[in-house]
């Protein structure tokens, strides 16, 4: 799990000197850079659960770098890419957007453009890696509720008191109560608002 | 040979189609021209004979009525005179009270024309021309002997007797009387008239005919008109060629510009990527050795390795520069020298170009020196040189109304050199962008690559002349692209 712990930055171009030259300048400012000279060995072996981004030049000689994000996003990478290229077109440049590129550079790449680039887009996989997980994990909370608290869920983010659920599901207030902290309990809520923030969607989704 | 034959095979048979078209209509024409003639005629015919056959009923009639008396002092009966007064008549004869008729066949014809109360034909001999007409009347009847030679009016005669194509005969019971031979003879188309003269008394048919023969259609016209169709056929060919000619021509123009844009393109793309990949290289070294350089403590050792990758990359960099330069170096243009009029190769730019410049309202002018031009050049260059020139004037026109564009182009000689000078009534060029317009890569225009003019110019001193931009009066620019004269011998 050491990969996770600092981003990675997967570099692919197939010059030599264009590869070395970035991933020294990449390594600068302390992300680790794997650089790939083939495409396809990088889309063969590249760890996909790292975190971090990915550096992919337009034009390489076998696949272009089009269509090598194409495959990316259809295999459901989540890894922001960088667009390199060095005669962008607009044209060229509105298919790498719409392909669900991150970003798109012209060479020669100024330092300050790439590594800021770079950062934002690590930070971004960070973020939403981060906010993936948490969504997981109150998936998985949400599955251990029986239906009964479910309703209850439902109609408490629906903004209802205990008296007005317990006539809406011709319940005493008591046992809704009890509902209550049941489902407060297992959602590992501390608060209303922490548990509306949280599960407001996933109730939504549910009915 | 047969690319040209299938070309000229349709025009050859709308020819054809034409030629026959327009004889049928002529012959048509002219066959109902001499049968209108024909049928006025006929019928002229057939008015003038019974007019003259009806007089020997009135004739007959007459004598019926006066009955002169036979039994004269004189010497003869009264009606003896009649044949001195009508020609035709060749003799009267008379059945007197209790007589009878000598002949047979008159007493036959009396005995009918009591009964039909009208004179009756006795003795018809139509081959020989003659016949007799008797009228039955009380006591004394008459017969008449006639010739039908005279009874033809001839001075009222519509045609000339002896010339004339139409034959008119007169038929009775199979006999036939032929007033007139005409001529009936070989093919074509015949027209007939027949008609029974105007009176009971004397029943024969008038029959014309009209042989037109081949040689009557009217050959000479048809003649004419072939010619002419031939004629106007060609000139539409050579319209139409021409217009496709030219079609051809702006095609071809507008092609050579794509495919120029192209290739420049491309070489732009080319030349993007090679010094892309080095450049990139280059800039990232330096790059991360400065910021190594600025670290506490400097990392020295990876610094001077970045830097060495630099210069190498700089090297690289350096070699395609000079592969692109040896790559797009122009051959000598010496080799392909020739003399070239000016005069019309300046005509052949603005004859392609005309199209264009009358979509953007305006015309251009071309004044030239007495006598031909003659200078030494390579012909694609010069054109390129001169449309380049043109079109530089036109883009520079489109930036004033359309009211005060001019463009003008002289040629001239100068000394020993041949100059063509494009004027134009743009907004002219800046006092400061004046020196500069030369230079590669230098542009006022927005989507200008600004390598038009600079081309001219290297083209021009290719060709061992110059090219110069001067401020137009009033306004304006003016360029001249002075070529040295060929060396009369």
């Amino acid at each position: 799990m050491s990969s996770s712990l600092s981003p990675l930055i997967h570099l692919i171009d197939d010059d030599d000197a264009v590869r070395s030259s970035l991933a020294l300048l990449i390594s600068t400012v302390g992300l680790r850079v794997q650089a790939w000279a083939d495409p396809q060995a990088f889309m063969n072996g590249f760890d996909r659960q790292s975190v971090g981004a990915i550096v992919l030049d337009v034009r390489m000689p076998g696949i272009s770098g089009l269509s090598v994000l194409g495959t990316l996003k259809e295999q459901g990478v989540d890894q922001p890419v960088i667009m390199l290229t060095g005669h962008g077109t607009v044209e060229m440049c509105r298919r790498a957007f719409k392909a669900g590129a991150a970003e798109f550079l012209e060479k020669p790449v100024d330092d300050e453009a790439l590594l800021e680039a770079l950062q934002t887009a690590v930070r971004q996989h960070v973020k939403s890696r981060g906010r993936n997980q948490a969504d997981r994990q109150a998936q998985a909370r949400f599955a251990q509720l029986s239906a009964r608290e479910r309703e209850v869920l439902g109609l408490i983010t629906d903004g209802l008191t205990n008296k007005e659920i317990g006539r809406a599901l011709d319940l005493s207030p008591r046992t809704v109560e009890s509902h209550r902290a049941n489902l407060f309990a297992k959602l590992e809520a501390d608060s209303l608002a922490q548990l509306i923030r949280h599960y407001a969607a996933l109730v939504d989704a549910d009915s | 040979m047969l690319q040209v034959h299938r070309h000229r095979l349709p025009w050859i048979l709308l020819w054809c189609l034409l030629t026959a078209l327009g004889g049928l209509a002529l012959a048509q024409a002219k066959l109902g021209q001499i049968q209108t003639a024909f049928e006025t005629d006929a019928r002229i015919v057939h008015r003038l004979l019974s007019q003259r056959v009806v007089q020997h009923d009135a004739v007959l009639a007459t004598l019926a009525l006066l009955q002169p008396d036979a039994e004269t002092t004189e010497t003869s009966p009264p009606e003896q005179r009649l044949p001195s007064v009508y020609p035709q008549i060749t003799g009267v004869q008379r059945r007197n009270r209790e007589a009878s008729w000598l002949d047979g066949q008159l007493q036959v014809a009396e005995t009918l024309s009591r009964a039909l109360r009208r004179p009756a034909l006795a003795g018809a001999d139509l081959n020989r021309g003659h016949y007799q007409l008797v009228l039955a009347a009380e006591p004394t009847s008459f017969a008449l002997q006639l010739d039908l030679r005279a009874v033809v009016p001839w001075s009222e005669w519509p045609m000339a007797p002896d010339t004339s194509p139409v034959r008119v005969t007169l038929t009775h019971e199979g006999q036939s009387f032929v007033v007139q031979p005409g001529l009936l003879q070989g093919g074509g188309w015949l027209f007939e008239f027949h008609k029974h003269l105007a009176t009971e008394s004397q029943p024969f048919d008038v029959m014309a005919a009209r042989q037109v023969g081949w040689g009557e259609l009217p050959w000479g016209w048809m003649l004419g008109w072939a010619v002419l169709a031939a004629a106007l056929l060609l000139a539409g060919r050579l319209l139409l060629r021409q217009r496709t000619e030219r079609q051809r021509a702006e095609e071809l123009l507008r092609l050579g510009q794509v495919a120029r844009l192209n290739t420049l393109g491309e070489l732009a793309a080319g030349m993007a990527h090679e010094l892309n990949q080095p450049l990139t290289a280059v800039l990232a070294n330096t790059q991360a050795a400065s910021r190594m350089l600025n670290d506490e403590p400097p990392e020295l050792s990876s610094a001077r390795g970045a830097m060495l990758q630099a210069v190498e990359q700089a090297r690289r960099a350096s070699d395609v520069v000079g592969r692109l330069r040896r790559a797009v170096e122009r051959p000598d243009s010496a080799a392909h020298m020739q003399p070239v009029e000016l005069e019309d190769a300046v005509r052949n730019a603005l004859y392609l170009l005309e199209p264009e410049f009358k979509r953007h309202h305006f015309v251009s002018q071309l004044d030239a020196s007495t006598g031909p031009t003659i200078v030494l050049a390579e012909p694609v260059a010069l054109e390129q040189i001169i449309h380049n020139l043109l079109m530089n004037a036109q883009q520079a026109l489109e930036q004033v109304p359309a009211s005060e564009r001019r463009l003008t182009v002289t040629v001239s000689t100068q000394g020993k050199l041949g100059v063509i000078s494009i004027a134009d009534s743009g907004p002219g060029i800046a006092v400061d962008v004046l020196p500069r317009i030369f230079e590669p890569f230098f542009t006022t225009r927005e989507a200008g690559l600004g390598l038009g003019l600079s081309l001219c110019e290297t083209l021009a001193s290719g060709l061992g002349g110059s090219l110069t931009a001067e401020h137009n009066a009033p306004r304006g620019a003016v360029f001249r692209l002075s070529l040295p004269l060929v060396v009369s011998p």
